[in-house]
């Protein structure tokens, strides 16, 4: 195996999975993680890992045996997408109240109906309030280190919460890029092995996640995961500095790009932050101070960090890949929320909803974004503004005739 | 950076393409960037994946609009609406079609530089079966002119081993791999304009309801699918019994039969699965090579 190896977005989960030498993987495929679960079957085939993959009959069977083992001291990995996270949904919530730091790959895919491949980021944020972190990676490197920072982060006894990390279908789980792999004896050092608190154990019962039916004891136990989450924060700033000392590759929870004299501002997050980076050097080129913030952690949010990065621009636009239905977009309502208390908040902030179902996003596009935070006064402030083209528009009104919609 | 699509046919084996290029320019010390992009494709429908080379790192993902580079695995897509091989190369970019020509040809058309060879008769001749994922590779590495052909061998090998290919299979793909990438010139790449036409960004209005009922059911039967063959099945009616099994045995159902219970074989649909060259037990129906059955 070379140090530097072409490899998906899926490899580069399953080599850190490899890498964190897992325990235990439950799985049950779906496009398009299912390549996550196929390497690490075929990996384990091979001797070349130790760990014991069980596929289930569902995501809610496997989620429920992932935050088992993780009680009962494994190392844990698990894989889904989409429908799929959306049919295990309940173990969420009791996966991080039963304090099981297991790691939960999503590869992102907008939700039916009507049914897509492609990604947006609805599946992902529907587990947003669940006591999951959450890390965002926007290419295929990320992948693999963010995975082992979560690891890091979720088992630290400080924090004791399991981790989302999300990478988007297609854009990144099907495209190779040149991905370093750390050595074993580099993740040794970073990762300690997973040391349980009071784990399962014949000998000597324990009840956990046990009934409280009392609105006390359960706000009592809320506020406290609410406090490791939080702390989380600053578990991450140290473990991801200790893991920029041992590989050279900083991962800072939020991100700026050209941002020291940026008075344009675009927020985003996932894959497409690339081809926003490139919109920002075109913009660059034109004379157009253009800046980007790539958020990577979005719980526990970073709202302290967002706004000392966002203060003093004139004008910010958020690029939400997901649609509150009713409300527009999510990250949008949040980073306001951040901004709300910051005497020196930008006068303008806007919100702009793309790349729904995947739908890619042209330089004309971003442009169309930075043109709007130079002239605000085009849009009703607060309303979204759906990017689309005329190309598209013409191909769907084309689509829809064939399909004979009345 | 260099930006190459390839477009073939579900089961051409594209994806594999781009990846063997992938890794050969990542072998020559690039940064590479290969993708596939697929829905619910069955085999035969057109499908299109992508590499990007480039000594920066590349800020762009997803499909490429403005190619240097198409390579055209199948020449029938040239007239599919849905497929659009041609759209948005570049001015001065370069084509490469597999079509019927033995020999390497180079032509101008337009402000565009086509290559013309057929990678089929060459792989057939060569491995015995119509494989033209490794020679698009190849193809596509000696147009660039930047990938050694010691990097896109060892590619090959590289990734042709990651699916599991046997030995004496692998061997052959790499004779053939060696062959096209001697016989495809390296042209200069003069790309004249690498601006697409800008795309106008609108507002979507507010229209009342829109369902996503299909009510134009059925359609299905409209495509032709006859394009697909790289083989046609022709039936010698002397030795025909009117057995019926190739009738029976048609995945495609485009056998139907006459008085005699003789086979009438619909070609504007059979897609040349061969089947039934296979299941007539007196050899009855043979494969003969054909490669443009209509516009
Ligand atoms: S080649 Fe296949 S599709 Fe065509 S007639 Fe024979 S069995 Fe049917
Ligand atoms: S299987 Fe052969 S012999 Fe039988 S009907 Fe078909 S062509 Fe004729």
């Amino acid at each position: 195996m070379r140090e530097v190896e072409m490899m998906t977005g899926n490899t580069a989960a399953a080599w850190a999975a490899r890498l964190a030498d897992v325990d235990y993987i439950p799985a049950f495929p779906i496009t398009p993680q299912t390549e996550i679960i196929e390497t690490l079957a075929k990996w384990i085939g091979e001797g070349l890992m130790k760990a014991k993959l069980v596929q289930f009959e569902s995501e809610h069977s496997m989620l429920t045996a992932a935050g088992t083992a993780s009680l009962a001291g494994a190392r844990v990995f698990t894989a889904s997408s989409s429908q799929g996270l959306l049919y295990g949904f309940e173990m969420l919530y009791s996966i991080s109240g039963w304090r099981a730091p297991l790691v939960l790959v999503n590869v992102s895919r907008g939700v039916a109906a009507p049914l897509t491949l492609e990604p947006d980021h609805n599946d992902v944020l529907s587990a947003r309030d669940s006591g999951f972190i959450q890390l965002h990676a926007e290419n295929c490197q990320d992948v693999l280190d963010l995975i082992l920072l979560a690891y890091r982060v979720s088992e630290d006894k400080r924090v004791r919460l399991p981790s989302i990390v999300n990478m988007d279908g297609f854009y990144l789980s099907f495209t190779r890029e040149p991905v370093r792999i750390p050595s074993k004896e580099i993740v040794g050092e970073f990762l300690p092995p997973y040391t349980p608190t009071l784990p399962f154990c014949p000998s000597r019962p324990v009840v956990k996640g046990a009934s409280v039916l009392s609105g006390s004891l359960y706000t009592y136990f809320k506020h406290n995961m609410h406090e490791s989450m939080i702390r989380a924060s600053e578990v991450i700033d140290e473990a991801s500095r200790h893991f920029e000392e041992l590989t050279g590759r900083p991962h800072k929870p939020v991100e700026g790009f050209y941002l020291d004299d940026a008075e344009y501002v675009l927020v985003m997050s996932n894959s497409f932050t690339t081809i926003g980076k490139k919109a920002v050097l075109r913009l660059r080129e034109k004379g157009v101070p253009a800046g980007l913030v790539k958020l990577v952690m979005l719980r526990p949010f970073p709202a302290a960090q967002l706004a000392r990065l966002l203060k003093n621009r004139r004008a910010v636009a958020v690029f939400d890949q997901n649609l509150s239905l009713g409300l527009g977009g999510i990250i949008y309502s949040e980073v306001a929320g951040a901004l709300y208390n910051e005497r020196k908040r930008p006068e303008t902030l806007i919100s702009v909803i793309g790349g729904l179902g995947g739908k890619y996003i042209t330089m004309e596009e971003f442009e169309y974004i930075f043109n709007l935070l130079q002239h605000p006064e085009k849009i009703e402030p607060g309303k979204p503004v759906f990017l689309f083209r005329k190309d598209e528009l013409r191909a769907v009104e084309n689509t829809i005739k064939l399909a004979g919609v009345v | 950076m260099l930006k190459i699509r390839f477009h073939g046919r579900g089961g051409q084996g594209v994806k594999t393409s781009s990846r063997i290029l992938g890794r050969a320019a990542f072998l020559d010390g690039y940064i590479a960037q290969d993708s596939p992009i697929y829905g619910a494709e069955r085999r035969g429908a057109p499908v299109v994946a992508f590499t990007r080379i480039s000594r920066e790192p590349i800020l762009e993902r997803g499909y490429i609009f403005d190619p240097d580079i198409v390579i055209v695995v199948d020449e029938t897509l040239l007239d599919d609406e849905r497929a659009r091989p041609l759209d948005g190369v570049k001015s001065g970019g370069i084509v490469f079609v597999n079509t019927q020509s033995e020999q390497a040809q180079v032509e101008n058309v337009d402000d565009k530089l086509f290559i013309k060879y057929s990678i089929t008769d060459a792989a057939l001749r060569v491995i015995g079966k119509p494989i033209v994922s490794s020679p698009s590779a190849a193809a596509a590495a000696k147009i660039t002119g930047i990938i050694s052909k010691e990097s896109i061998i060892q590619a090959t090998i590289d990734e042709l081993s990651e699916l599991g290919l046997a030995e004496e299979a692998l061997e052959r793909n790499l004779r053939l791999v060696s062959e096209v990438f001697d016989t495809i010139p390296t042209p200069q790449l003069k790309i004249l304009n690498g601006e697409t036409t800008p795309r106008e960004v609108i507002q979507l209005e507010y229209k009342g309801v829109i369902y996503e009922d299909i009510v134009n059911v059925g359609n299905a039967s409209l495509r032709r699918v006859g394009n697909w063959r790289i083989f046609k099945p022709i039936v010698d009616y002397q030795k025909c019994t009117g057995c019926m099994l190739c009738f029976v045995y048609c995945p495609d159902s485009v056998i139907s039969l006459d008085a005699k219970n003789k086979p009438i074989i619909d070609y504007e649909n059979c897609k040349g699965c061969l089947i039934c060259v296979k299941e007539c037990p007196l050899h009855a129906i043979t494969a003969v090579r054909e490669v443009k059955i209509y516009a």
